[in-house]
């Protein structure tokens, strides 16, 4: 039987960042590999950085910023297109 | 007129006589021989060419390869013979008679491929070649990356569409129980939306409000995340379901004050690590259920046996026992608190706020291989969570129970206080120690100036002073001393 007080949700998570830390890891991660990839001119780098940028975003909260994720994004996209500039020999694996 | 006749004739006569003599003798050596026979031997070989070569070159063809090569071949095979056999005359229509170079069969062609460039074949540079097939490597990283888009496009709706299917199955029980069903928190006044609340792409929430002893319930639909693909890869290893947790906030004065917890052995034992509440008041392992006809899968944690009778009535066994592989746990706290904070060393913090509630962790059938079908499933155990509801709030412990429960929660908030006391009393010593030193920093800074002074009657606290700081220096000493250690 419904009763007449009605109540508004209260904060639905109040630490979200502690749940799950995937997001924020991928994110640093992509930024440290687009960097490594720039400055080392390291193909494998680069592409390692694109998709940990893409498992980023696929992780992430809607209440996250989007801002970051997609200047994540840019900068991986730019490490793979740089290091492709320089040289535009196709990868060797390593084997 | 008749000298000129005269000189005529004197001009052809030699001129037809070596005519005569060059039809005559076409060869060369002939020439020479019949010029100078006696002096043929003398001859070099290199006149023979010289006089031969230009001769050839008119008598051959126009093409000038020819005459290259043959002049070319002729110097090299003049060059090796010793002997004047070339002055013979057979050679004339033939660059070079096969005979006569025995063993220098190659030396033409060395010759040929000598005057030709040398030809060789540079490799390529894989990037300069027309062909995609050296970039194999990209095309597969940006295969995967197709991969894993499509793989994100297919759980992100699959996920929707069980999320969906969930609520549609419930939407009537919820509906019938609470005054409002689904609220974001925008809006201004508290209107029902009916939608879930999309947190992430595997995450989904419902506020639900409006009902008797209760202030709301929160319901969680914590999906597998079928929108990552390393998350799908990794469940391939280890099997996972999707779960709903359901958390129901009761309000004050309709729980009494108990801690009780059932479920599969394996989660309340990892609650029970977790759980402030747990922690502190069932200090007890999880113990077998089968005493109270429940299946072996099933443990209970409880703050007193009192309450264990209490909450295990025939409706909650009954529900406990028929959808056994669908719980996880459930947990009835009046000092739910959520899990143990990690406190830094040195931070004082008061009791973590505690709130009466009941929390419900289910597991969607089907660990992983859910079908929208599979929601309705679910809600016979929705209607357990009302019924516990309403159970929670009729149930009452005896004034027994309730002195344990009591002296339970006064004994926590004791030891809280005292591990709270020990940390204030080192940060009110640590203090009182800087205070010291500084104090005595000031009283050296002061001191300095007042022993200029020559007046003797100032001789005498002039070395008590001096004393005093012999003393704090070597209090100085102890310290840094006791710093070390």
């Amino acid at each position: 039987p419904p009763s007449p007080g009605r109540y508004k949700p209260p904060a639905t998570e109040t630490n979200p960042a502690l749940e799950d830390p995937t997001p924020d890891y991928m994110n640093l991660l992509g930024m440290v590999f687009s960097m490594c990839g720039l400055m080392l001119k390291l193909k494998w780098c680069a592409w390692i950085a694109v998709y940990c940028s893409f498992i980023s975003f696929a992780n992430s909260r809607s209440s996250e910023d989007t801002k970051q994720m997609m200047s994540s994004f840019m900068l991986s996209i730019s490490a793979v297109v740089m290091s492709y500039l320089q040289n535009p020999q196709p990868m060797s694996p390593p084997w | 007129m008749k000298n000129l006749y005269i000189f005529i004739l004197v001009l052809f006569i030699p001129w037809s006589f070596s005519l005569a003599k060059y039809d005559e003798f076409e060869d060369g050596d002939d020439i020479m021989e019949y010029d100078d026979n006696d002096f043929a031997e003398f001859e070099d070989v290199s006149e023979d060419t010289v006089t031969e070569s230009p001769q050839r070159v008119i008598t051959t063809e126009d093409d000038e390869e020819e005459a290259t090569v043959e002049l070319e071949g002729q110097d090299e095979n003049q060059e090796d013979f010793d002997d004047a056999d070339t002055q013979e005359g057979d050679t004339e229509s033939e660059p070079y008679d096969d005979e006569e170079f025995e063993g220098y069969e190659e030396k033409p062609d060395a010759s040929h491929s000598k005057n030709k460039d040398p030809i060789t074949i540079v490799n390529v540079p894989a990037h300069l070649q027309n062909s995609w097939e050296s970039y194999y490597m990209e095309i597969l990283m940006v295969t995967g990356l197709l991969a894993y888009i499509m793989n994100y496009i297919i759980g992100k709706n699959k996920n929707n569409r069980l999320a969906h299917a969930w609520f549609n199955t419930h939407r009537e029980l919820l509906e019938s129980n609470f005054a409002l069903v689904g609220d974001d928190g925008t809006n201004k006044e508290a209107t029902s939306t009916g939608k879930l609340n999309q947190e992430n792409e595997h995450i989904y929430n419902l506020w639900c409000s409006g009902r008797v002893c209760c202030e709301g319930m929160l319901i969680q639909l914590k999906f597998l995340k079928r929108q990552d693909l390393l998350n799908v890869l990794a469940r391939m290893m280890r099997p996972a379901s999707d779960q709903v947790q359901i958390k129901v906030t009761m309000n004050d004065e309709d729980m009494d004050t108990y801690v009780f917890a059932v479920g599969t052995r394996k989660a309340l034992v990892r609650l029970q690590k977790e759980m402030q509440d747990l922690s502190e008041f069932c200090s007890d392992k999880p113990k077998s259920g089968a005493k109270y006809g429940l299946p072996d899968s099933l443990a209970i944690l409880s703050e007193m046996g009192e309450v264990t009778e209490g909450m295990m009535d025939a409706k909650m066994i009954h529900f406990l026992t028929h959808y056994a592989d669908k719980i996880d746990s459930v947990q009835f706290s009046d000092q739910f608190s959520g899990p143990k904070l990690m406190q830094e060393e040195g931070q004082l913090t008061k009791l973590p706020e505690t709130k009466k509630t009941l929390l419900f962790t289910f597991n969607v059938p089907g660990s992983g291989n859910t079908s929208p079908k599979d929601m309705e499933s679910l809600l016979p155990l929705m209607s357990m969570v009302i019924y516990s509801i309403d159970k929670a709030k009729k149930f009452r412990l005896n004034r027994e129970g309730k002195q344990k429960a009591d002296k339970n929660r006064a004994r926590v908030e004791e030891n809280f206080l005292k591990l709270t006391h020990v940390q204030r009393q080192e940060a009110a010593q640590s203090r009182r120690e800087e205070k010291k030193r500084a104090e005595k920093e000031r009283i050296m800074n002061e001191e300095d100036p007042e022993k200029q002074h020559p007046c003797p009657c100032l001789q005498k606290a002039a070395l008590r002073r001096e004393q005093k700081k012999l003393e704090k220096k070597q209090m100085k000493m102890k310290q840094i001393k006791v710093k070390a250690m």
